[in-house]
């Protein structure tokens, strides 16, 4: 080996340690292969010769070359080595338990449980209900029974069991779980004693029962290497004595036959530690439920974040502060509150070991919960100091304030999250409730952006004429029905601007702005100059109070217009000043006072510049011009609205009502004048009314939901929330 | 609100003209404390208006409050709207860290959307 090392050049030969382009290398590899070949070479008969592990007795006359890395290089073999034989087979989850304890692993503990699980119960998830397969419960039944006899201290009494068809990986499984948690149960019993109880389970299994580790026979090459490894390079890896690991490792494992006892010793209270971590994280969701909200989600996010970052195998980053930060927070240990960082309660580990036992003892449906209760009651109190020591040192200093703003990551984790999926292990509906609101800001935020948001089942899709059926149907007042019509038309004809503009005044009618904004966007790309399109588009921007957008379009308005066309300011300009705009329209007026339109938006630019009272003479004016415009009904109201004239608007509303019965914008407002005085219970049948209609009317539905809270009807905010019209039209008809 | 450009001033305004209602002077009676507004037109704590909202007094006006709150709160122009519309969860955007709050938690629970006027729509 040494010679191998020396031709191929590795850390002394190449010059700038430039090995792979050493032609001798090719060579070296050619004639003696890759470490994993040499393996197999020196496991051939004739190479006993070589010392057992060749690699650190040969390395030993390099080292005196003056100027060589050989140290370095004699640290780091052992690990290169282990590393060859995780890359080379399924030795992986084996390998993977080695993980130093201090390096939080999140998925491996958990994986093993759920194997067991998974053997018992047949299912994936870990905390799932037991399948009825009789197989599986015969299964269980043995298991338990076992368990039960080993806390009870009593002798295992075989059962007669049927063939249960176990595949001989599960059988595997069976044989070294068990005797990792035989030796966790009968920790105080003999040796002899363990292996007879575990054999006469694994009997009446008719799994072959000798108990065993676990790779023993499997996988021969890493057995010789173990063999290897413990027997001579144990004093080269207490050289290492940094990794205090290594070395504990190395003393604990001399016997292979102990691994099971090593790893139980080792690695089962850090496995089990953090599947505790899980649970006390969702016993402190359960237990603040009704507290504080933002706790519990904040538990929940951090959580996700500490798994998210645990996967990050730099050591550098595991220690850092925000990691444990991060991690603290997750366990509740920390809380948010006024900004500010606390103590949580679930930190008291004097109080925590109790809660524990008793959050164990409340469900103890599943084996597993048993043996953390078993575990617990064994007196594992050593870990149990030891795990609380460990994660409460290090108090918290104000250093990782400094990391985390220096990371600037608020906003980016913010994303990140809302990226990523949750609720997977909360059943509270908040986390729910967080999701949706994500899902529908964005599509929110598409439509704001101009974006049309297309229905998904279209059933007019394929109609013959979509635009005739959807005039025919806005006409009839059937707002949702028309939507899809138009909405068929459009995908068949993207540049029928009428198209477009019908669907963005139905939408309109309908209380959807945003999406009569892209829809006019779009009905304005085939025709810009269309006077409708931009009122409408004026009125909607207004609507969202998008002051500077909504100036631009009315006053394009005037542009655009045959008449008044001239009127406009010789340079053209794309933000034009509100009070300019304002007198523009009054000289419009002057000129023409007959025009209904000119008033109008006189109407929606004096709504824009808060001057509610000449917006509601124009309106005023207007109507008298154009009486039948339930639209100007509608605006009269909605200004007097929000001038806080409310009974006045409730009669323009009225007015609207009786021209166009179906016109939920006007049903939706009146919900609101009713809501701003304080008439809540009233309010709430005209709402119903307006999404009973239009069940997409989201601003409406967010109306009723608070007026439900003021009206001291929280009964119906789940039939609200789940958008139960059947139940809301029969408990508020209208 | 004369004079800003945010969408809030709109929906501050209307509140203004709110409390004078007797839907409004219900509001004060039943909630009695004073908040302060950090609206920032886009990027949280760049350019704020700040405004107070003085459910003790009945009032909306411009400009820093002239004594302690009982909460401050930060957000953007469309956080905050979409609070008083009650289309965000203020809990929610909270997490989110679309809020900033100073000031007493509990004052700051009672900043729900039913405590705002709901704009009508032309």
């Amino acid at each position: 080996m040494a010679m191998r090392h020396l031709i191929t050049g590795q850390n002394n030969c190449a010059p700038d340690g430039a090995s792979s382009s050493n032609p001798l290398n090719a060579l070296a590899n050619a004639v003696l292969g890759q470490s994993s070949k040499a393996q197999s070479i020196k496991e051939l008969p004739g190479s006993v010769s070589v010392p057992s592990t060749s690699d650190f007795g040969a390395a030993g006359p390099l080292s005196t070359i003056p100027g060589s890395e050989n140290e370095f290089k004699q640290d780091q073999r052992p690990l290169a080595r282990g590393a060859d034989f995780i890359r080379g087979g399924p030795a992986n989850d084996w390998i993977e338990s080695f993980r130093p304890p201090g390096v939080p692993e999140f998925g491996g503990p958990e994986e093993r449980f759920a194997e067991f699980d998974q053997i018992y119960n047949n299912t994936g998830t870990t905390f799932g209900p037991p399948l009825d397969g009789p197989p599986q419960r015969v299964l269980s039944g043995v298991l338990h029974s076992f368990l039960a006899s080993g806390r009870a201290g009593v002798p295992f009494q075989p059962v007669p069991v049927p063939a249960l068809g176990l595949s001989e990986s599960d059988k595997q499984c069976i044989r070294d779980r068990s005797c990792i948690m035989a030796r966790h149960i009968l920790a105080d019993q003999p040796e002899e004693y363990i292996q007879a109880q575990v054999n006469t389970l694994l009997h009446s299994l008719d799994i072959d029962n000798r108990m065993r580790g676990p790779m023993h026979g499997r996988y021969p090459e890493l057995e010789e290497y173990w063999n290897q490894s413990q027997s001579s390079t144990g004093p080269a890896m207490m050289r290492n004595a940094a990794d205090k690991w290594i070395t504990e490792f190395g003393k604990q494992n001399n016997n292979p036959e102990n691994w099971a006892n090593s790893f139980e010793q080792q690695y089962g209270p850090n496995g089990w530690a953090s599947e505790f971590e899980q649970h006390q994280s969702q016993m402190a969701m359960g237990q603040m439920g009704g507290a504080n909200m933002a706790n519990l989600a904040a538990m929940e996010q951090s959580r996700m974040l500490a798994q998210t970052l645990a996967s990050n195998n730099d050591p550098k980053f595991q220690n850092s502060k925000f990691f444990q930060f991060v991690s603290k927070m997750s366990r509740g240990e920390l809380i948010i509150e006024d900004n500010q960082v606390k103590q949580g309660s679930a930190s008291q580990s004097s109080g925590w070991a109790d809660e524990f036992q008793t959050q164990y003892n409340a469900n103890a449906n599943s084996w597993a919960d048993q043996f953390a209760h078993e575990e617990l009651s064994q007196g594992a109190d050593k870990w149990v100091s030891e795990f609380s020591s460990e994660h409460n040192q290090g108090a918290l200093n104000d250093n990782w304030v400094d990391e985390f703003s220096k990371l600037n990551v608020t906003d980016e984790w913010a994303e990140e999250f809302s990226g990523g999926g949750f609720g997977e292990s909360s059943a509270d509906p908040w986390v729910d409730e967080f999701q949706e609101q994500l899902s529908s800001s964005k599509q929110n935020s598409g439509a704001s952006r101009g974006v049309y948001v297309f229905s998904e089942m279209n059933p007019y899709v394929g109609h013959p004429n979509p635009m005739q059926e959807g005039q025919e149907l806005f006409r009839k007042g059937l707002l949702s029905e028309a939507v899809l019509a138009l909405e068929a038309e459009v995908l068949k004809n993207p540049d029928n601007s009428e198209g477009w503009r019908l669907l963005g005044v139905t939408h309109a009618e309908n209380d959807d702005d945003q999406q009569a904004i892209a829809a006019m966007m779009r009905a304005q790309e085939a025709n810009p100059t269309n006077l409708e399109v931009l009122l409408a588009l004026g009125v909607s921007h207004t609507n969202e109070l998008e002051q500077g957008e909504a100036l631009r379009y009315l006053y394009r308005w005037l542009q655009n217009h045959p008449k008044y066309g001239g009127l406009a300011l010789p340079q053209s300009t794309d933000s034009p000043y509100g009070p300019d705009v304002i007198r523009l329209f009054n000289d419009a007026a002057q000129m023409s006072p007959e025009d209904a339109d000119v008033h109008i938006v006189l109407g929606v630019l004096y709504n824009l510049s808060r001057e509610y009272d000449k917006a509601i003479a124009s309106f005023k004016t207007a109507l008298q011009l154009k009486p039948q415009d339930y639209s100007l009904w509608n605006k009269l109201g909605a200004t007097q609205a929000n001038s806080i004239q409310s009974a006045d608007a409730i009669l323009a509303y009225q007015q609207a009502l009786d021209l166009k019965p179906n016109y939920v914008r006007a049903w939706a407002n009146m919900g609101i004048s009713y809501a701003n005085q304080g008439l809540y219970e009233d309010s709430i049948r005209y709402y119903v009314r307006a999404v009973s209609m239009n069940p997409k009317a989201d601003n409406a539905w967010q109306y009723l939901r608070i007026s439900l809270g003021n009206a001291s009807r929280a009964d119906m905010i789940a039939a609200c929330d789940a958008r139960n019209l059947d139940a809301l039209q029969k408990e508020f008809p209208l | 609100m004369d004079g800003s450009s945010l969408k809030s001033a709109q929906l501050l305004e209307q509140m203004r003209l709110h409390l004078a209602t007797g839907a409004g002077k219900e509001l004060t009676k039943k909630v009695g404390l004073v908040y302060q507004l950090n609206i920032a037109p886009k990027k949280l704590g760049v350019d704020e208006e700040i405004f107070v909202v003085d459910l003790k007094k009945g009032e909306v006006t411009k400009g820093p409050y002239q004594g302690k709150p009982d909460a401050t709160f930060s957000f953007t122009d469309n956080d905050f709207l979409g609070i008083a519309t009650g289309k965000t969860n203020p809990q929610i955007a909270f997490i989110r860290g679309a809020i900033k709050i100073k000031g007493s938690i509990s004052a700051a629970q009672k900043f729900t959307p039913d405590i705002f006027p709901k704009p009508a729509k032309l």
